[in-house]
């Protein structure tokens, strides 16, 4: 089924498998390999894009379901080869590990800067619930966010005894 | 090494920088196993069995065969190639018998995955549903079904285990320390109980995922999700008898690992795949649900510890039966129990120590290395373990720790010597109890209780560990200097987020006093390309490639000397370099720079010298032995890695919540090398040891089919299930063989975790829990049970008659605070542990009851109760009458030896020294919490449904859910 | 996914109950697809057509009306109920229940009709509108038909819906509208779960109602009780109509023992003053 959608920007227009999920669509037809599969059920979050402005779990969604979408994925977080602050404070605060969850973490925090400028730490927890990390323990991932947002006053170290 | 390079040398070493891998990962731009392409690509898929156990008896391929797009399918018949690590066990797919559920049975290979899947779907089984041998502490059963009847005539590494045929002992490790039995009956009191905890699952976030292909000639290429690449390419060579040359392994970006990639498993599937399919490259990727029964999980434990104390508080012996819960094929799993065998009693000196260690095959998905390597498990025991003695014998948990922990001059139960600089984890025990404020609470935490009317709780717990690893294990690092002046590492240990290849290029960067962005590791690995490095596991990496690192960057600088001494006619003793170039001390302006020499040196009139430059670093680990198989006694560790954590907790004493308040976790690094990745590692291990305590295990019916195969009913911690404190502390004991005095840290933090919540919730409303994981109905269930599990005998004159109200205050599992003192103890007012009762004055749902605990459900199918002996396990499907007596006799080994006459080669006998008794095998030890066989309720130790999270009263009838 | 199936998308009510009647039994209904594609991807079920709803305009949106009360299009999704200004003012036990299902990913997609139709025994959606008495329509092309929620489960996993009906719409009664709620889910961790017991309640001047999930083979919920029945009677009133089970996820005693809990701890709730 013809399908045209704007991913990161730009407009696509593709001959879409009808039973082809979200996920697959973008990484095999598009090429965008970023968005990552952890369980194809969406419990984990891995596949997290960012549709019409919400996070969703792209291997729950058909590709013909996105017609006429805007979707964001993780290609389209850094821009003209720069990371976006978010990327910046998510390496300086190493909330980036095996890396796998990473890009749907990225889509899920990101998507809350855009609706919230100042999260608290509540707020964050809540809008990263959905992406499993099982290395970062998730600490670094929150104040990762808390810098994107200048909220991180006193960076968390490890104390010496 | 350079472990007393002063600080303000130090430019990177000790300091936070980001990781040099995190950049390509946040723009998605990281390659994954899952994110490579190649021309003529298929896809495999593979067919599970269904059952636990059972007999192959017809596969019928056919359709399968003709489905167009299908290019290979393959059974267990078709690959006669055994692999195994240790002990060569396991087919690729299975021959003839099925040994767990979700065991690989035929695979297929296809242009796209539906029709992978269609194939499979059309494949036939004929099975022969057999009797599942479930409960490892039934292993000493005479009757009990054999996993593996030909255990006898599998190669195994003898120098280290010791598999007991005609059993499913897969190995008997052995540990004698001193004179246990002349100990304890010096003790004043002998206290013991049985631990237990499930099998759990890795969950790294990207699934096991391979791509293989074998081309003409038997040349193979393997991309692979692999934590070991040699480890692939050697047992693979071993298995198909092809030279190592032959075979290349790359491992990508990887998706976390934890473990359950260290070895070797989809691979061979995907190249007998590409091979029958005319070398077209084959990718087989796990599905979540495949990752949870085909691919391996982390050994099931049940502890049992025996332990004499004397009343001031010094252990004084301590036997120990492990059994671990291994699976279908040993794998990594007799390791783990030689690994926890010798490092079993925790950081605490145990002058006569005795352990017997066995890895019991049973027919479930098998265990593999998991993070802590047995750590987790045992130390659940230990720590529950030293926290119940305490209690018992009416000194502060604490305090009993520092009275026995190891220090320098100690002996660890392998018969080492502790040194001042093998680490301090009184140290560690210290540090946390401060930050938690151990034995008190604050004003705030005060505060919280009365206004929630939940109860605080507080605990201190250690850990130590030293990498499980052969005592030859060696690894090299090799440093190409560019023509620019940068560098480029060519390593094959893995870094899947670690940060071990950040640490390392701070490392090479202070050796060599360039900045670190000159310096490039490669995440990739090849082993075509990079040399060899032994695997990816055992926190061993820091320690063994920093001091690689260390030597390839001192050997670089050398080359660079020598060509410097030539061309500016100096001794190198007279050099000195910094970031650009190579000088004379005395003459600064006289100098060559690194951009003249990379690649060969060159005259002005075109004379060259010396070549390209190249730094090669090997270390091997240094004078480690293997352990005496019948003593446990050698020198198994590289480096010992102390830690404690301090775990506050608040428990509703009515239902059982919890809510972790606070973590603090300190760990004796000898040295920092990066303090983001050693506080990531702390936290992130703390989090995955909590998800061990809180929520994760397997749970198996009764025919050992996995009842919850996915993350619907298998938990792991979300952001919402962090503590909401978290402390991560640094102590630094230099390790004088470590790089900088660095020592490994990756396992640590998920260690003692558990025990550190289990005590914290018995110290704040009295639930003693025995079993993992925690959920909050398991403490609901204990805090109504009145009998408490372990058994106390005291033994001494002193110790029965000190009756006083101190040790009778402390004998109970305390209610609120840990006692100030023994003496205070008795002042202070003891609270009575029974929950709070509901506030509804008349007919509540289901009150706690007295006495008896709540009886498990009625069976749906209203099958009338059976009063008695657990029901016997399910007949074969066939009916074939039970078999009485011997077990099936093993099949003839290979060379025809003489088959041998009479009852087959007995079990070694538990540790006791029990008489023997005619009629039945000599039991294993019994749970220590009951004698007495109880009429009409089924015995404590038989539970017919494994794992399920333990119940008082009937053990509820097989639930299976329907799908 | 890994089964074959036709994608169709009709437009109007009338296309889609011609669709349904001619695929009776070949068809299943995709909206939010949180349920179905979790049932595509574990093979659980293969159906010929997969026909998406959400392009029906009738399907969609949230409305208030003094007289009838509150209508939820079936296609409404979870964060949009969340958001609903209505349903903030009036319902706010809705908001409450729909804040609980799964994860943020999740609540963007998943629909209240969806959640109703797959009529788990843990629908989160499910106490909390038994509580509020709400019914639902259903559609086809013999006409509409509403039905009491209360009527509608007949099963795990089973609704009164025939195979070429659809559910169209919520209907939560406007007397209903400022009850004084609660609710509470028991979960095994902090993150998101399943219900293993959820308790949703609500009272107005006229009526007392408790909703309970995961206590028997489909939500259920108590006779209405008098608003100012005592919590014994509430909680005789709950026993009689939950049944748990032993399974995996929690005990039988522990649920009924949770559910007194929960019914306590809201008790308080529904008599406090705004």
């Amino acid at each position: 089924m013809q399908i045209k959608l704007t991913v990161n920007g730009k407009k696509y227009q593709r001959d879409a498998s009808e039973t082809k999920n979200l996920l697959h669509f973008l990484r095999e037809d598009l090429g965008l390999t970023g968005t990552k599969e952890g369980c194809g059920a969406g419990e984990c979050g891995a596949c997290t894009v960012i549709m019409n402005g919400r996070t969703v779990n792209s291997c729950l969604i058909l590709a013909v379901e996105a017609d006429d979408c805007d979707i964001q994925t993780i290609e389209g977080e850094a821009k003209d080869g720069n990371l976006s602050e978010l990327q910046q404070a998510f390496h300086k605060n190493h909330a980036v590990q095996c890396g796998f969850c990473t890009p749907g973490m990225i889509m899920s925090a990101r998507a809350l800067l855009q609706k919230t400028a100042k999260p608290s730490v509540e707020e964050i927890k809540e809008a990263i619930e959905g992406n499993f990390c099982r290395c970062t323990g998730y600490q670094q991932i929150i104040e990762a966010v808390q810098d994107a947002s200048g909220q991180l006053k006193k960076k968390e170290g490890l104390r010496r005894a | 090494m350079l472990e007393n390079t002063p600080r303000k040398d130090r430019r990177y070493v000790g300091k936070d920088v980001p990781k040099i891998d995190s950049i390509e990962k946040l723009t998605g731009q990281a390659l994954y196993t899952g994110d490579l392409e190649f021309a003529g690509m298929l896809h495999g898929k593979v067919l599970r069995s269904p059952h636990a156990k059972a007999k192959i008896v017809k596969i019928d391929t056919t359709r399968a065969q003709q489905l167009a797009g299908v290019h290979a399918v393959l059974t267990g018949k078709d690959l006669d190639y055994r692999v195994g690590l240790y002990l060569v066990d396991k087919y690729i797919l299975a021959r003839e018998t099925i040994r767990h559920f979700g065991e690989a049975v035929a695979a297929v290979a296809a242009e796209t995955p539906a029709i992978a899947q269609q194939a499979v779907d059309l494949i036939e089984v004929e099975y022969e549903v057999m009797t599942p041998f479930l409960e490892p502490k039934k292993v000493f059963d005479k009757d009990a079904p054999l996993v593996h009847p030909d255990l006898g005539t599998y190669d195994y590494v003898q120098a280290v285990f010791t598999p007991i045929p005609g059993t499913n002992i897969a190995n008997h490790t052995k540990l004698r320390k001193g004179d246990v039995n002349k100990a304890f009956k010096k003790a004043d009191y002998i206290i013991e109980r049985e631990y237990t905890n499930p099998n759990v699952q890795h969950v790294p976030m990207e699934t096991h995922i391979a791509i293989g292909k074998w081309d003409v000639g038997d040349r193979i290429t393997i991309h692979t999700s692999a934590q070991s690449p040699f480890t692939v390419r050697n047992l693979f060579a071993h298995s198909f008898k092809i030279p190592h040359c032959n075979i290349r392994v790359i491992t990508p970006y990887l998706g976390g690992g934890f473990g359950g990639k260290a070895g070797i498993h989809l691979e061979p599937l995907c190249c007998c795949l590409s091979k029958m399919a005319g070398g077209r490259p084959v990718k087989i990727q796990a599905t979540r649900e495949e990752e949870f029964s085909l691919l391996p999980c982390r050994s099931g434990l049940t502890y049992h510890i025996k332990t004499g104390v004397k009343k001031n508080g010094k252990i004084v012996a301590q036997k120990m039966t492990m059994y671990w819960d291994a699976g279908a094929y040993a794998d990594y799993a007799v390791n783990v129990t030689r690994a926890s065998g010798f490092s079993a009693s925790g950081p605490y000196e145990i002058e006569n120590a005795w352990v017997d260690a066995y890895t019991v095959y049973t027919n479930k998905p098998f265990g593999t290395a998991y993070r802590g390597f047995g750590h987790v498990e045992f130390s659940w025991g230990v720590e529950r373990h030293m926290n119940y003695v305490a209690s018992q014998i009416g000194v502060d948990p604490l305090e009993f720790r520092r009275i026995n922990a190891l220090k320098a001059g100690s002996k660890t139960m392998t018969g080492e010597e502790i040194m001042k600089n093998t680490g301090n984890v009184t140290k560690c025990m210290e540090a946390v109890a401060e930050s938690i404020k151990y034995g008190k609470l604050t004003a705030a935490e005060a505060a919280r209780e009365k206004k929630t009317g939940r109860k605080i709780g507080k605990s201190v717990v250690a850990l130590h560990k030293a990498p499980a690893m052969p005592p030859f294990t060696g690894t090299v690092m090799i440093l190409k200097l560019n023509e620019d002046g940068s560098v480029t590492g060519s390593h094959a240990l893995t870094d899947y987020g670690m940060g071990t290849y950040t640490s390392l290029a701070q490392i090479i960067a202070d050796v060599l006093r360039w900045p670190i962005e000159r310096i490039r590791l490669p995440i990739e690995n090849d082993t075509d390309r990079d040399p060899y490095d032994w695997q990816t596991v055992a926190s061993k990496g820091l320690l063994l490639s920093g001091n690689a690192a260390i030597l390839a960057a001192k050997d670089l600088l050398d080359k660079c000397y020598d060509v410097a001494a030539q061309v500016l006619r100096a001794q190198k003793c007279d050099l000195d370099h910094d970031e650009e170039k190579v000088f004379v001390r005395h003459h600064p302006k006289s100098y060559v720079t690194y951009k003249q020499m990379a690649v060969g040196y060159a005259y002005p009139d075109g004379n060259a010298i010396c070549g390209p430059i190249v730094g090669i670093g090997r270390y091997i680990a240094q004078g480690l032995s293997n352990l005496n198989k019948e003593t446990g006694q050698g020198n198994p560790a590289l480096d010992w890695t102390y830690g404690a954590h301090g775990l506050v907790v608040e428990v509703d004493p009515k239902t059982g919540e919890y809510t972790i308040i606070k973590v603090a976790s300190a760990y004796d690094v000898g040295c920092v090398i990066n303090e983001a990745s050693v506080r990531g590692q702390a936290i992130g291990g703390m989090l995955q040891g909590l998800g061990t305590a809180m929520c994760e295990g397997y749970i198996y019916n009764d025919k050992g089919q996995l009842l919850n195969p996915s993350f619907t009913d298998n938990k792991i911690p979300t952001s919402l299930d962090i503590p909401e404190e978290i402390d991560c502390i640094a102590i630094e004991t230099p390790q004088i063989d470590g790089p900088f005095g660095a020592r490994g840290v990756g396992e640590h933090s998920m260690i003692a975790v558990c025990g550190a919540l289990g005590n914290a919730i018995e110290q704040a409303v009295g639930a003693v829990l025995t079993h993992m994981p925690i959920r909050q109905e398991d403490v609901w269930r204990a805090l109504s049970n009145k009998k408490t599990p372990g058994k106390v005998v005291r033994q001494s004159k002193a110790a029965r008659t000190e009756k006083t109200a101190d040790a009778e205050a402390v004998a109970k599992p305390r209610r609120g605070r840990p006692p100030k003192s023994a003496k205070a103890v008795a002042k202070t007012p003891k609270k009575r542990g029974r929950p709070a009762k509901a506030a509804s004055a008349a007919a509540e749902l289901a009150k706690p009851r007295r006495g008896r605990p709540p009886k498990a459900a009625k069976p749906a199918d209203n099958t009338p109760k059976k009063r008695g002996r657990p029901p016997k396990a399910a007949k074969p499907a066939d009916n074939t009458p039970k078999k009485r007596g011997r077990p099936p006799k093993a099949a003839k080994p290979a060379d025809n030896a003489p088959k041998k006459r009479g009852r087959p080669a007995k079990a070694a006998k538990p540790a006791e020294n029990t008489p023997k008794k005619r009629g039945r095998p000599a039991k294993a030890a019994k749970p220590a919490e009951s004698k007495k066989v109880k009429r009409g309720r089924p015995t404590k130790a038989a539970k017919p449904v494994v794992g399920m999270p333990k119940k008082r009263g009937r053990p509820p009838k097989s639930p299976v859910i329907n799908k | 996914m890994l089964q074959e199936f036709n994608y169709l998308a009709p437009k109007s009510k009338n296309e889609l109950y011609a669709q349904l009647k001619k695929y009776s039994g070949k068809a299943r209904i995709l909206a939010g697809g949180t349920d179905i594609l979790v049932e595509l991807h574990n093979q659980w079920v293969a159906p010929e057509y997969l026909i998406d709803i959400k392009k029906i305009g009738d399907f969609q949106g949230i409305s208030f009306d003094e007289d009838e009360g509150l209508s939820i299009g079936a296609t409404t999704v979870c964060i949009d109920l969340i958001k609903d200004r209505n349903a903030k003012k009036h319902f706010p036990l809705l908001v409450d229940a729909a804040h609980r299902i799964g994860s943020p990913q999740l609540r963007n997609r998943a629909t209240i009709g969806g959640n109703l139709c797959t009529a788990s025994p843990c629908a989160d959606m499910g106490c909390s509108l038994l509580a509020l008495n709400a019914s639902v329509e259903i559609g086809s092309e013999e006409g509409t038909r509403v039905i009491p929620l209360k009527e509608f489960f007949t099963g795990p996993k089973k609704t009164q819906i025939k195979k070429h009906e659809i559910l169209q719409r919520i209907i939560v009664p406007a007397e209903m509208a400022g009850a004084k709620f609660g609710m509470q889910k028991l979960k095994r961790i902090k993150g998101h779960d399943i219900a293993l017991v959820s308790v949703a309640m609500a009272r107005t001047a006229k009526v007392m109602r408790v909703g309970i999930g995961s206590c028997g083979p489909t939500p259920v919920v108590t006779e209405d009780l008098p608003p100012r029945a005592s919590l014994r009677a509430v909680v005789k009133a709950v026993k009689k109509v939950v049944s748990p089970i032993d399974d995996v996820r929690a005990s039988k005693d522990y649920r009924l023992f949770m559910t007194r809990q929960f019914v306590e701890a809201i008790y308080p709730e529904l008599f406090k003053r705004s």
